[in-house]
């Protein structure tokens, strides 16, 4: 069982968290076709490569954040808060 | 059968089921059994438990510097617990919650800041751990590495205990006996209880009612 | 010392026995009984007593005697007591054993060719998948007869699960394999600093080394000490490190931990490992050679003879050929003429060879190459060692052969976290073994951080003679039978790759699972492809486990988790049926659902609804939360009012629904279903922390923190009148679909609101959950003399059907979008944004989906089963039946379910299939509920 290494609570097994998917943003509703949301609902690149994706430390502290993962040797290189709330540090100058 | 019925007194009940004998204590019924065994397991749903969320680096965090992860022994037999980013658990004495959510709430009342109060005593089970084994009990459990460089006294963590999201902190006794304090929503609470009490039976665990 | 009795197979004491000879040991074997000592292994103490035969072979029923004397030798599976498939060459003998053969139909002594005769058909290699071709109808009588083929014991249908347990380990290094390189790995960790588990397979540390001379014996004195005198090293014997995976998560299976809990011996415990390092120091094991009569019971390998002689004190023969490659041949050439047993020595250094064995029961002659035929009772084969990679492997190496060593070495090709320490590494002495140890031990601690990394010493790779196979066929996998001919016949049929002809023939696919026969199977492969480089054959890949686990283990201890209401003693003493919802144990009924209707309709019932999903919601952005979750509007909810809400998913398909309600300025409390609880609160956080970090909201769950009753009925005003203080329940100031807080029962900080699922005037309260039992009690108090009774989840279901309030996942599917649900007047395309709201703008401009209709039999006693079809003609299905009961209220069977658009219109009659193939007409009512249509009563 791998370990992912949570931005909050450190390393804990992969059984702690719901692997939500690879990252995608969401279309704009107002705009998008039925093309691009469906591409947003049911595609996946699935690389066998360097992925950015969504987890949810669900047994920890229930909070959500991006990993980037190699998917062939499951090797962790980066995970970091999700991408709204690293924009809305910026924004807010901190 | 008409008239006015009598309504009988109110008693607050642990979902636990409670190791005679029994008897009402503070409004609520508790097991008043004692054990001198190495390694005990209590019951402690009675206590206030008292949560709150603010933001992370506003004037609540300023007041309450207990960080996520871990814990502080506060005054008139608190305990608060960093348990969520932007989180807090205190624990304190039986029937103190809602003296407990009024401070609190004043406390930071005109810091312009959005703080959430709110009342767990009943949405949680809470149990007390005691014992050198309780490492041993608990390992049998529990994933996270319980050695002292890892998880010292006063460490808090939430994570997977027989299958079932659980608080942990470890609050050793004032002699320095290790202990940890675990809870879990309370419907599931006798669930977490037989789970402890299993995985201690190879210690001999015997089961204590709260201190009263 | 006292004299106990013992046959005359037993020895001397030797330097280096394990057994306790003051403490004999009485067990019994196939009925009859003998004795040996603590410290014997079953077989060991069997060989004592004269014992040669411990099995049949698995395909021919070929008499098996000692191969190895290790937990792998595949000879000696058998029955102790109600525990099958016991290794007899490694444990321990215990007092009062009842041992028994397996897999010995007809029976242990019964006539080999008259077993081969009989069985030819099933013998030949492939025969699994050739036996079950043709003809159909004999599968049945192939099926009984490969049944009593099949290896193993026998398990008693009523035995007890047994106490299996698991345990988390975290450690910086463990060193899988307790040989001189693995204790001096584990010392030299420690000395860095490093905490260290310490494994092996068998009852005590030393590997080799326990069975060798005076200064091996010297040897393991020393290094034992030296990790005794260590507490940064927990040792766990007979235990086996079965696999490691990912980041160094290892699997160690602890056999009889030696621990009892409430009188029962854990049999065995799983320890699941997460370590910095992993050092592989598994040694090596020492191979079977092929030719005829290999598998003839005497025939043993030279370390078997060693185990036997040196740690049991055994004799195991009287006349003995040795043919050796090595020196440890040599060194059981050795023991054996120190114990007085003739040794005619065939060196294959001197290209002497064996060419078939011959015996019965037992090995009688033995066939040189040269011709000479030689009389013994034991042949003893030291013709070389199998690496034990298969940690290395799981690790991601590929091990290569080395033609010169002629084995496989591992390469560079490992993981940085895993270390390989001694033989497997290359050939050395005690020393130079131990110093290998040791520098691996000190790179794995500093690996895991502690101290630094020590180069390891080279070992070189002793030239060794490639001994794969005699110019005889013989057995190649013992536990499957399979020969060497077999694998010849395999290349023949076509079978050209290793992981072909493995699944083709079973080669290495039997209990020892490769562990002495692969090497032998990629040289009989090689051979028979005429390929002199072993590497282009390559070998099977190595999975875990790597012994044999028991599902027991693997199963360890339930945790299930179980919730339960704090009504729940109160439903057991009124004998609720238990129904299992989740992990919720609700109450089904108490005794009669349709009565409870009749009286929820005639008076007033409760139902205890405490799973129902709760989170607290405050904050001044929870309306714009609301509105993005919700497919309604709630920008404009007054406090104190509630509303009932559908959410749909992003691709439009309908997820939960529930009531929202505000009790404040900034506070709400949002009900769930009670199996959408956990995901609503996932969902929620989702929206929050990933879109929507701006929004001041603060999300608790409180589900369990309040109890929670449905009082429901036309009595239910008069009944809270009489419990409950702070709240005017008249219908002007406490209307339908709204909120108050109140203390009921003196239990203050309820809130209760008006909302009608069944249909009836009701108030669902929620009180503190510690009081939650208390409250109920009042309440059936209060209530006694206006006739409330508790009614359950079943009762509540045909109300909700009666009134056509569809259940989520009950009547929707993972297919239902909101506009099929019938939910078009509260779908609001309006709103700018809502989660699945393109696909439900896309849904609103089609017409091809099926909707949501009420349906009655027009044979009112016909109750269609749920999930019945809705068909027409012959082939078509046009729509099915979701939810039906026999409605106690109307008197006739009521159905919820989808049919196409032209179908649902008020009026049309459709076809219902049942499961018996009658087909019955239903028709399409208007709208969805079948009582009270107007929904007055819940406004009274």
């Amino acid at each position: 069982m791998i370990q992912v290494p949570c931005p909050w609570c450190g390393p804990r097994n992969s059984m702690e968290f719901r692997a939500v998917g690879e990252s995608k943003s969401r279309p704009d509703v107002s705009t998008t076709t039925p093309e691009q949301w469906r591409h947003y609902l049911y595609t996946k690149s699935n690389l066998a490569d360097w992925v950015t994706e969504t987890w949810y430390h669900r047994a920890g502290c229930r909070r959500y954040f991006a990993v980037e993962r190699h998917t062939v040797t499951n090797d962790i290189r980066e995970s970091r808060l999700p991408a709204a709330q690293l924009r809305r540090q910026s924004d807010s100058g901190s | 059968m008409s008239g006015p019925p009598i309504a009988p007194i109110p008693v607050a009940r642990s979902p636990i089921v409670a190791t005679p004998p029994v008897e009402v204590v503070a409004g609520w019924e508790v097991s008043t059994h004692r054990s001198t065994a190495a390694l005990r397991v209590s019951d402690l749903t009675w206590l206030c438990k008292v949560a709150v969320k603010a933001d992370a680096n506003g004037a609540f965090t300023a007041r309450h510097p207990t960080t996520f992860g871990s814990a502080r022994r506060l005054p008139g037999d608190l305990i608060e617990i960093g348990s969520d980013p932007g989180g807090w658990l205190t624990i304190g004495p039986v029937g103190d919650a809602a003296a407990l959510v009024e401070r609190l709430t004043d406390e930071v009342a005109d810091a312009g800041e959005m703080v959430s109060v709110i009342d767990l005593t009943h949405g949680r089970a809470l149990l007390r751990l005691t014992g050198p084994d309780s490492v041993g009990a608990l390992a049998k459990l529990c994933a996270i590495d319980l050695a002292d460089a890892v998880t010292p006294n006063l460490a808090a963590f939430r994570s997977s205990v027989g299958s079932l999201v659980t608080d942990v902190v470890r609050d050793d006794l004032v002699d320095g006996t290790l202990s940890y304090l675990l809870h879990c929503e309370r419907s599931s609470g006798q669930h977490l209880f037989s789970c402890l009490v299993d995985a201690g039976a190879e210690y001999g665990i015997d089961i204590a009612g709260p201190p009263i | 010392m006292s004299t106990a009795v013992t046959t005359g197979r037993r020895l001397a004491p030797q330097a280096g026995e394990v057994i306790d000879r003051r403490a004999p040991l009485s067990f019994r074997w196939d009925g009859k009984t003998y004795t040996g000592f603590v410290g014997d292994t079953i077989v060991s103490a069997l060989v004592a007593s004269g014992v040669d035969v411990f099995s049949r072979s698995f395909k021919y029923k070929r008499p098996r005697g000692v191969l190895s004397a290790t937990f792998h030798d595949p000879g000696c599976t058998v029955q102790v007591g109600d525990e099958p498939n016991v290794r007899a060459a490694h444990r321990r003998l215990a007092a009062g054993m009842e041992v028994s053969p397996e897999n010995v139909w007809p029976s242990l002594k019964f006539d080999v060719g008259a077993a081969n005769q009989l069985l030819g058909r099933f013998l030949s290699s492939g025969f699994y998948y050739k036996t079950f071709i043709k003809p159909q109808r004999l599968w049945p009588a192939y099926q009984q007869i490969l049944g009593r083929f099949a290896a193993g014991g026998v398990t008693a249908a009523d035995a007890e699960h047994g106490y299996f347990d698991k345990r988390y380990i975290h450690v910086d290094v463990c060193v899988a394999g307790g040989g001189p390189a693995g204790m001096a790995a584990a010392v030299a960790a420690a000395e860095s600093g490093a905490s260290v588990l310490l494994v092996d397979e068998e009852y005590e540390l030393g590997g080799h080394l326990r069975y060798g001379g005076d200064a091996d014996l010297a040897a393991l004195a020393e290094l034992r000490a030296e990790v005794a005198v260590h507490e940064s090293i927990e040792v766990m014997t007979n235990a086996a490190v079965t696999g490691r995976y990912d980041m160094n998560w290892i699997a160690v299976v602890q056999r009889q931990p030696g621990i009892s809990v409430q009188g029962h011996a854990i049999h065995e415990r799983l320890c699941k490992v997460r370590a910095g390092s992993l050092v592989v120091a598994a040694g090596l094991i020492e191979r079977p050679y092929v030719f005829a009569g290999n598998d003839l019971p005497g025939v043993m390998l030279s370390t078997a003879v060693r185990r036997l002689v040196n740690l049991h004190a055994v004799r195991p023969g009287d006349n003995a050929v040795v043919f050796t490659a090595n020196a440890d041949g040599d060194a059981c050439a050795q023991d054996l003429r120190r114990i007085g047993v003739g040794v005619t020595v065939v060196d294959a250094r001197t290209d002497a060879n064996i060419r078939r064995a011959e015996g019965g029961k037992r090995v009688k002659t033995v066939e040189l190459a040269d011709g000479r035929r030689v009389d013994c009772d034991l042949l003893v084969t030291a013709v070389g060692w199998t690496a034990a990679t298969p940690l290395l492997n799981m690790a991601g190496d590929r091990p290569q052969y080395d033609a010169t060593a002629a084995r496989f070495f591992p390469t560079d090709r490992l993981a940085a976290n895993v270390v390989v320490a001694g033989a497997l590494a290359g050939d050395g002495s005690t020393s130079e073994l131990v110093a290998h140890g040791a520098a691996a031990g000190a790179t794995a601690a500093a690996r895991a951080g502690h101290g630094s990394e020590v180069p390891a010493p080279a070992l070189a790779r002793v030239p060794h003679p490639e001994l794969y196979r005699s110019t005889t066929h013989g057995i190649v996998d013992f536990s499957e039978d399979v020969s060497s001919k077999d694998m010849f016949s395999a290349k023949k049929e076509g079978y050209d790759s290793i992981e072909l002809v493995k699944r083709y023939t079973t080669v290495t696919m039997g209990p020892s699972q490769g562990k002495l026969e692969s090497a032998n199977a990629v040289a009989i492969m090689a051979e028979a492809h005429g390929v002199s480089d072993f590497n282009e054959i390559g070998t099977t890949v190595w999975r875990p486990p790597y012994v044999p686990i028991t599902l027991g283990a693997l199963g360890g201890r339930g945790f299930e988790n179980t919730r339960f209401s704090p009504m729940q003693p109160w439903h057991e003493q009124h004998n609720a049926k238990p129904l299992v919802a989740g992990d919720w144990i609700r109450p089904e009924h108490y005794g009669d659902p349709a009565a409870e209707v009749a009286n929820v309709r005639r008076s007033v019932g409760i139902i205890d609804v405490t799973p129902l999903g709760k989170l607290d919601l405050r904050g001044p952005d929870v309306p714009k939360l609301l509105n993005l979750l919700y497919v309604n509007k709630w920008s404009r909810l007054p406090i104190g009012a509630v509303r009932y809400g559908v959410m749909c998913a992003e691709d439009g398909v309908v997820m939960d629904d529930g009531v929202t309600g505000r009790l404040g300025e900034n506070h709400y409390i949002m009900t769930t279903t009670s199996s959408g609880a956990a995901t609503v609160w996932e969902w929620t956080e989702n929206w929050l922390q990933t879109e929507h970090p701006d929004w001041q909201i603060h999300v608790t769950p409180v589900t369990t923190g309040y109890a929670s009753m449905n009082v429901a009925g036309p009595k239910s005003r008069e009944l809270l009148g009489r419990v409950v203080s702070g709240v005017d329940l008249a219908n002007d100031a406490f209307p339908y679909m709204h909120v108050r807080t109140a203390t009921v029962a003196d239990i203050a900080g309820c809130f209760m609101w008006r909302i009608g699922f069944t249909g009836e005037l009701s108030y669902e309260i929620h009180v503190p959950a510690a009081y939650g039992l208390h409250v109920w009690e009042a309440l059936f108090d209060a209530g006694f003399d206006l006739g409330v009774v508790p009614f359950g989840v079943e009762a509540q279901r045909i109300m909700r059907l009666e009134k056509g309030h569809f259940i989520v996942a009950q009547d929707t599917d993972g297919l239902t979008l909101g506009f099929g649900a019938d939910l078009g007047w509260c779908i609001k395309l309006d709103k700018d944004d809502f989660a699945g709201k393109p696909e439900l703008v896309w849904q609103s401009r089609r017409d091809d989906y099926q909707r949501l209709v009420g349906m009655q039999p027009v044979d009112p006693t016909i109750v269609p089963a749920e999930a019945s079809q809705i068909v027409e003609g012959t082939k078509k299905i046009v729509g099915r039946v979701t939810s039906s009961r026999m409605s106690p209220t109307l008197g006739r069977s009521i159905c919820l379910g989808f049919v196409e658009p032209r179908l649902a219109t008020p009026g049309t009659i459709v076809t219902c299939q049942l499961p018996d193939r009658r087909r019955v007409p239903l028709k399409v009512i208007e709208g969805l509920a079948h009582f009270d249509p107007d929904g007055a009563r819940m406004r009274i």
